[in-house]
C-alpha cells in the first residue's frame, strides 16, 4: 500500500432531522387512532404510496425497521423471540417476523405502550416469510389482510400482461381498504404518493451513486440510518424532501473532500442486513482502512437504479423528469407497480446470475477491493442465491469472505469467530492495522 | 403388481435413461410439483421431477448455503453427482425460494438443452391470477415449440389432458380403498405409488395402476392397521420413515404431501378453453402453503382428508428450514387438534435419523391409544 | 532470533521454539479454563526442554481461539494464516490446508510464500470438528484415541443419518441397541465428519496437493473416511499436525 493519506471527516449535518423523523413516525403510528386517523402496517416492500389515497391521517408502520430498531435492544428482542418461539414457531424462520410477532403477542410496542392495533395488513408476495407474516399478524390481530402477488419474474422479462396482474390486485387492494375503513378513496393523494415515491427512492440511488468518489463520502454504518427512512415509509412527501437535503449535502461533501473514514484506503461492499447488535465490526475494518461503501441491500432495497447515459449505473428517471403526467388511479398503479418491479434487490429473487451482474458493476464502477456477504441466518430472501453470488465474484476476480450470521438473532452470531474471519481476509487484502486509526478510535 | 412401484422408484434413473432409447423422446426435469405437465406430455416428452435420494452428501456447500432446506440441496447434489445427465431440459414453475436455488443452480453449473422459468403466481385465490396464469402457460408452450421445432397442436394438448387426467383419476381410486377398516395397502407403498406418477410415463404406470385396482379388493395384508394416521408435509418421499412408522402400530392411510396427494388430487377440467383448464388446474389444486394466500384455505382440505380417510392422528412432517410450511404448521396442528385429530410434529433433514424419529412417534401412538381406552 | 509460537487452542496449547527457521523445542499442556496460564505453563516447557531462559525468546506470536488472551505476547496471527504458514514450511508443495481442530475446522488455499488466498471455516456446529467424534466416544463408551482404530476394522458402511451432534448421539445409541457392530458405528462416525469437513473444502476448491493438520489428523479413522470421501488414494498427512499452527505462528514471529 503507497503512502496513507488521512482524509478530513465532518459530522452529517442532516443527522439529526433523520433521527426526528424516524421517532415522529412511530410516534405518529402510535398516535394515529386517537386522531381518528388510520393505522397499518406490513412491510417496506409493500406498495405504501396505495394506501395513502385514504387521507392525510393514514399512518404505516412496517415491519422489518421496527424489528431491527428492537435488536439494537438485545434484551428485549430476546423477550420478543421467546414468546414466538413459545407458541411453537420454529426458530431459524426469519428473525425480524419473530420479533416483531413477539412483541405483538406480548402486546408491548417498543416505543412505549400496547402494541398498536393495524386497521389492516398490506405486504407484497416475494419472499416465502414476508406473506406468512402478515398472514399471521392479520390473524392475531383479527383485521384484514391485503397481499400483493409480485412474483412476475425479473425486470429485464417483464410485458404487458405481467405488469397487468399486479396491477389489478393492487386495484383490488383499494376497494378492500375503502371498505375496511369505509373512507372514499383519493385519486389526488395517490398521484402525489406515487410521485413522491419515485423522488425518494430515485434520491435515494443518487446519493448512492455519489459514493463512488474517493474518499467516500459516506460509510455504510452511516447509510444503514440513512436508507432506513425509505423503508419507514418512501412515499412520504417529508422523506422525499429529506433525501434531496441529504443529496445537496453528500454532493458538497464530494466537491469538499470530505471522507466518512479518515484512513480510507481499501474499499468493500458487503451484502444482506448486518447483524444489527454487532456494527462495531464495521468499526473494526476501519482500523485497516478498511471502508464498506454500501452494498446491493442499502443502495437497492428502496433505491431504484437505472442505465445512466453514459452507460453508468445511477438513479433511475423519475416520471415527471421524464416528464410523464399521471392522469388517473390506473395510471398511478401502474407507475408504483413497474416502478417497484425494477427494485434491484428484487432480482435476485428469481436468478443469482443478475444479483452477480450488479455487484460486478458496483464492484468496478464504486473502485472496489473486495467483497463481504453475510450469510445471514435469519434473512431468507436477501441470502438467497448468496453462494452462487459469491462463485460469480470470485470467478470474476474478486476476493470474497463470507461470514455467518443473524441480523437479529445474537444467538446465531460468533463475535469472535467473525473477528478472526475479518482478520484472515485482512492478511489476504494485505492490510495490516493502522496505529492511529485505532488510536482515533480509542479517543 | 403393487412391488412395481418401489422397483421403478429404486431404479427411476434407468428408467428414464431406457425411456429415452426406447422412444427417442426428450426428458425434462420438472422443479415443483406446479410444472404443467400436460403441455410436456402433449410434446412426447417424459416429465421426471427432480427429487433427493436421502443420503448424507457433500457436494451443495459451495451452491446452497447450510440455512437453506435440506431438500432442495439434496436435489441439487444428485445433478451434481451427475445421476441426472439423461436430462434433456430443466423447467421451474415459481414456488419457494428454497428450492428456486435448486434451478438456478443447475442452470449455471449443469447446462442442459432446454432451461425454462414459470413466473407461476404465488398468491392462488386472487381472481387475477387465472387469466394471468394461462398467459404464462401460453408462453410456456411457445418455448417449447420453438424447443422441439414443431407446433403442439389441440389435439396434442387434449391428449396430454386426458393422459394426465387418466393417472389423477386412477391414483385416487387406489387411495379410496386406503379408507377401508383395514387397507389393501400400506402407507409406503402409497407413498412410491405416488411418488412414482412424478417420472415415470404416465401411460405406463396408468396401467399399472388399472391392473393394481383388480388386485387390491382381494389384497389382504397380513398385518394388523393398528393406528390409523395421516401425514402432512411438504416433498418428503421419506420412505424408511413410513416403514418405521408402520412397523410400531400405525398404518400411514393418507397423506397431504406434494409426494403424494397434493400432486395429483384434482384434475384439469376441459371448459372449451384448453389453456385456461390447464392453468386453471394447478390454481386451484391443494396449494402448497408457498401459495396459500390471503387465507389457508389449505387447513380445510387437511380436516377434510384427516374425516375422510378416518385418520386418528396426524404426523406433520416438517422439512427442516422450510419457511412456508414452517409457517403454517403451528396453526395447522393448533386446528387439527381444536377438531379432534391428535397431532405429532418432526423435523426432517432429508437424511432420516430412524432412532430418535422411533422414540416420538411410539410415545405418540401410545397417547392415541391411551384416548381409545376411555 | 529466538522466537516462540503459542497456539492457544479450544482443548489444548501448543508451543514451538524456533532459531533460524529450525525447531529447538516443542511443549503441549491443555487448555483448562485459564488460557493464559496454561499458556505460560506450556511455554515454560519448552524452554526447559530447550535448555533457555525467558529472556532469551526475541518475540512471541500467538494463534488460536485465545490468541487474544496472552498479554506478555509480542503479537497474534489469525489461525489460518498461522496454519498455513506452518504448513508450507513443513510441505512446501501444499496448496490447500485442512485444519481439523477441536472446535474448528477450516479450509484454507494459499500460494508458495504461504500467503492466504481463500479460506472456509466450519458452520457454527460442532458435528464438523473434531468435538463431534468425542461426543460419539462417549456414546460408544470407547476411549476416543480408540475411535480410529477401532473404525479401521469395520466391514461395512452403514449411513450416519443424523447431521446433528445431539441426534447423532441419540442414533449411536439406537445402533448400539439393534446390535449394529461398534467398528461400523466408529466408521460411520468418521464418515459422517469428513463429510462435513470435505464439503467445507469445496467451498474453497479441492486441490491435490493438500496437507492435513490439527489434533483430528491423528485419527487414522477419520484420515481414512477423509479420502474416501475425496476419492483421493494418498493424503498427506502432517507428522506432528497439532503443532502445525504453532509452527507457522513461530515464523511469523521471526518476519
Amino acid at each position: 500500500m503507497a503512502t496513507l493519506t488521512k482524509y478530513p471527516t465532518e459530522a452529517l449535518k442532516c443527522w439529526p432531522k433523520a433521527k426526528e423523523i424516524r421517532q415522529q413516525y412511530y410516534k405518529d403510528y402510535a398516535e394515529a387512532h386517537d386522531r381518528g386517523g388510520i393505522r397499518w402496517s406490513g412491510g417496506a416492500w409493500a406498495f405504501d404510496a396505495v394506501p395513502m389515497g385514504l387521507g392525510d391521517d393514514v399512518h404505516v408502520m412496517t415491519g422489518e425497521p421496527y424489528a431491527a430498531s428492537i435488536a439494537y435492544d438485545r434484551k428485549f428482542a430476546q423477550e420478543c423471540q421467546d414468546a414466538t418461539d413459545a407458541r411453537g414457531w420454529a426458530r431459524d424462520l426469519c428473525s425480524y417476523m419473530r420479533i416483531y410477532w413477539g412483541s405483538m403477542y406480548l402486546n408491548r410496542f417498543f416505543f412505549g405502550g400496547e402494541f398498536p392495533r393495524p386497521d389492516f395488513y398490506y405486504q407484497t408476495q416475494i419472499c416465502c416469510s414476508h406473506a406468512k407474516w402478515d398472514q399471521e399478524a392479520a390473524l392475531h390481530e383479527k383485521v384484514p389482510f391485503y397481499c400483493i402477488d409480485v412474483c412476475v419474474g425479473p425486470y429485464e422479462t417483464l410485458t404487458e400482461e405481467r405488469l397487468n396482474y399486479v396491477v389489478k390486485q393492487l386495484h383490488d387492494s383499494i376497494e378492500g381498504m375503502e371498505k375496511t375503513t369505509g373512507r372514499k378513496y383519493d385519486d389526488e393523494k395517490l398521484i402525489a404518493a406515487v410521485h413522491n415515491e419515485c423522488r425518494s427512492t430515485s434520491l435515494w440511488a443518487e446519493i448512492c451513486t455519489l459514493n463512488k468518489a474517493i474518499p467516500a463520502p459516506l460509510d455504510e454504518k452511516t447509510m444503514f440510518s440513512l436508507y432506513v427512512l425509505a423503508t419507514l415509509q418512501r412515499s412520504s412527501k417529508k422523506i422525499a424532501d429529506f433525501y434531496e437535503e441529504l443529496r445537496d449535502e453528500v454532493k458538497d461533501r464530494v466537491a469538499r473532500g470530505i471522507a466518512a473514514v479518515p484512513y480510507e484506503r481499501c474499499r468493500i461492499i458487503t451484502d444482506t442486513q448486518p447483524p444489527w447488535g454487532f456494527l462495531k465490526i464495521y468499526r473494526y475494518m476501519e482500523q485497516f482502512g478498511v471502508v464498506s461503501v454500501g452494498s446491493l441491500y442499502t443502495f437497492g432495497l428502496e433505491g431504484i437504479f437505472g442505465d445512466q447515459e453514459d452507460g453508468s449505473w445511477g438513479p433511475r428517471k423519475t416520471p415527471q423528469q421524464l416528464g410523464i403526467e399521471i392522469k388517473n388511479r390506473d395510471e398511478a398503479l401502474r407507475i408504483t407497480a413497474d416502478w417497484n418491479l425494477s427494485r434491484p434487490q428484487w432480482q435476485h429473487f428469481y436468478d443469482p446470475r443478475i444479483k452477480t451482474r450488479m455487484m460486478l458493476r458496483i464492484v468496478n464502477e464504486w473502485k472496489l477491493n473486495g467483497v463481504i456477504l453475510h450469510l445471514n441466518r435469519g434473512c431468507e430472501g436477501l441470502t438467497v442465491g448468496s453462494s452462487e453470488n459469491r462463485l460469480g465474484l470470485i470467478k470474476a476476480g474478486v476476493p470474497v469472505m463470507t461470514y455467518e450470521g443473524n441480523m437479529a438473532d445474537e444467538k446465531e452470531f460468533d463475535e469472535r469467530r467473525t473477528v478472526s474471519r475479518i482478520e484472515s481476509f485482512m492478511e489476504t487484502l494485505g492490510l495490516e492495522q493502522i496505529e492511529a486509526a485505532r488510536a482515533g478510535q480509542a479517543a | 403388481m403393487v412391488e412395481k412401484f418401489k422397483e421403478w422408484y429404486v431404479n427411476r434413473h434407468a428408467y428414464a435413461k431406457q425411456w429415452k432409447e426406447r422412444t427417442g423422446g426428450k426428458v425434462i426435469g420438472t422443479f415443483c410439483t406446479y410444472v404443467p405437465e400436460e403441455i410436456l406430455v402433449a410434446a412426447k416428452m417424459l416429465p421426471v421431477r427432480v427429487i433427493g435420494s436421502h443420503e448424507p452428501q457433500d457436494v451443495t456447500e459451495p451452491h446452497i448455503f447450510g440455512m437453506f432446506c435440506p431438500f432442495c440441496r439434496d436435489a441439487l447434489a444428485q445433478g451434481l453427482k451427475g445421476r441426472f445427465q439423461y436430462l434433456d431440459g430443466v423447467v421451474l414453475a415459481h414456488s419457494c425460494i428454497h428450492f428456486r436455488q435448486t434451478f438456478n443452480s443447475w442452470r449455471i453449473h449443469l447446462p442442459v438443452e432446454f432451461s425454462y422459468y414459470i413466473p407461476m403466481p404465488n398468491t392462488v385465490q386472487t381472481p387475477h391470477a387465472r387469466s394471468y396464469h394461462k398467459g404464462e402457460v401460453e408462453k410456456f408452450q411457445a418455448a417449447l415449440q420453438e424447443y422441439i421445432g414443431r407446433p403442439i397442436t389441440g389435439e396434442d394438448l387434449d391428449r396430454g389432458i386426458r393422459i394426465l387426467n387418466r393417472n389423477r383419476r386412477l391414483l385416487r381410486q387406489v387411495y379410496e380403498y386406503r379408507k377401508l377398516d383395514s387397507p389393501p395397502l400400506t402407507g409406503e407403498e402409497a407413498m412410491y405409488m405416488a411418488v412414482t406418477s412424478q417420472f415415470i410415463d404416465k401411460e405406463e404406470h396408468s396401467d399399472v395402476l388399472e391392473a393394481v385396482l383388480k388386485e387390491l379388493p382381494g389384497r389382504k395384508l397380513p398385518r394388523d392397521p393398528g393406528i390409523r394416521l395421516m401425514a402432512v408435509g411438504s416433498e418428503n418421499d421419506d420412505a424408511e420413515f413410513f416403514k418405521m412408522v408402520e412397523s410400531v402400530g400405525g398404518t400411514v392411510v393418507i397423506d397431504e404431501q406434494c409426494a403424494g396427494s397434493r400432486y395429483f388430487w384434482n384434475e384439469s377440467v376441459p371448459n372449451g378453453d384448453r389453456m385456461a383448464a390447464i392453468a386453471n388446474r394447478y390454481l386451484d389444486r391443494p396449494p402448497c402453503p408457498v401459495k396459500d394466500y390471503p387465507s389457508h384455505s389449505r387447513f380445510a382440505h387437511v380436516l377434510n382428508l384427516a374425516k375422510d380417510y378416518r385418520a386418528q392422528g396426524a404426523i406433520i412432517m416438517q422439512e427442516k428450514f422450510c419457511d412456508p410450511h414452517e409457517g403454517d404448521n403451528p396453526r395447522l396442528k393448533k386446528f387439527l387438534e381444536e377438531n379432534g385429530i391428535p397431532t405429532l410434529s418432526l423435523e426432517f433433514d432429508s437424511t432420516n435419523p430412524l432412532g430418535p424419529f422411533r422414540i416420538r412417534v411410539e410415545a405418540f401412538l401410545e397417547t392415541i391409544r391411551g384416548e381409545e381406552l376411555f | 532470533m529466538i522466537t516462540a509460537g503459542i497456539d492457544v487452542g479450544a482443548k489444548t496449547v501448543k508451543v514451538i521454539l524456533m532459531e533460524d527457521g529450525k525447531i529447538k523445542a516443542k511443549a503441549k499442556v491443555l487448555s483448562g479454563f485459564d488460557q493464559e496460564e496454561s499458556a505460560k505453563a506450556a511455554l515454560g516447557q519448552a524452554l526447559m526442554e530447550a535448555g533457555l531462559s525467558r529472556e532469551a525468546v526475541g518475540s512471541i506470536v500467538t494463534t488460536g481461539n485465545g490468541r487474544k488472551a496472552i498479554s506478555y505476547a509480542t503479537d497474534d496471527v489469525t489461525e489460518a494464516r498461522a496454519a498455513a504458514l506452518g504448513a508450507v514450511f513443513l510441505y512446501p508443495s501444499a496448496r490447500t490446508v485442512i485444519d481439523v481442530g477441536a472446535e474448528e475446522s477450516r479450509a484454507i488455499k494459499c500460494d508458495p510464500s504461504g500467503k492466504v488466498l481463500d479460506f472456509a471455516v466450519n458452520e457454527k456446529c460442532a458435528a464438523g470438528s473434531g468435538a463431534f467424534t468425542e461426543a460419539m466416544a462417549r456414546a460408544l463408551e470407547v476411549p476416543l484415541e480408540e475411535l480410529g482404530p477401532l473404525s479401521l476394522r469395520s466391514t461395512q458402511t452403514i449411513p450416519m443419518n443424523a447431521q446433528c451432534t445431539v441426534f447423532a448421539e441419540s442414533e449411536v445409541v439406537s445402533l448400539i441397541h439393534s446390535k449394529t457392530q461398534k467398528a461400523d458405528i466408529a466408521r460411520a462416525v468418521h464418515d459422517g465428519l469428513s463429510s462435513r469437513v470435505v464439503a467445507m473444502v469445496r467451498r474453497v476448491g479441492l486441490d491435490p496437493e493438500l496437507v492435513l493438520v490439527g489434533g483430528v489428523a491423528h485419527n487414522p479413522g477419520f484420515v481414512e473416511s477423509f479420502k474416501r470421501t475425496v476419492g483421493l488414494d494418498n493424503v498427506r498427512t502432517a507428522e506432528e499436525p497439532e503443532f502445525v499452527s504453532a509452527i507457522g505462528a513461530a515464523l511469523a514471529a521471526g518476519e
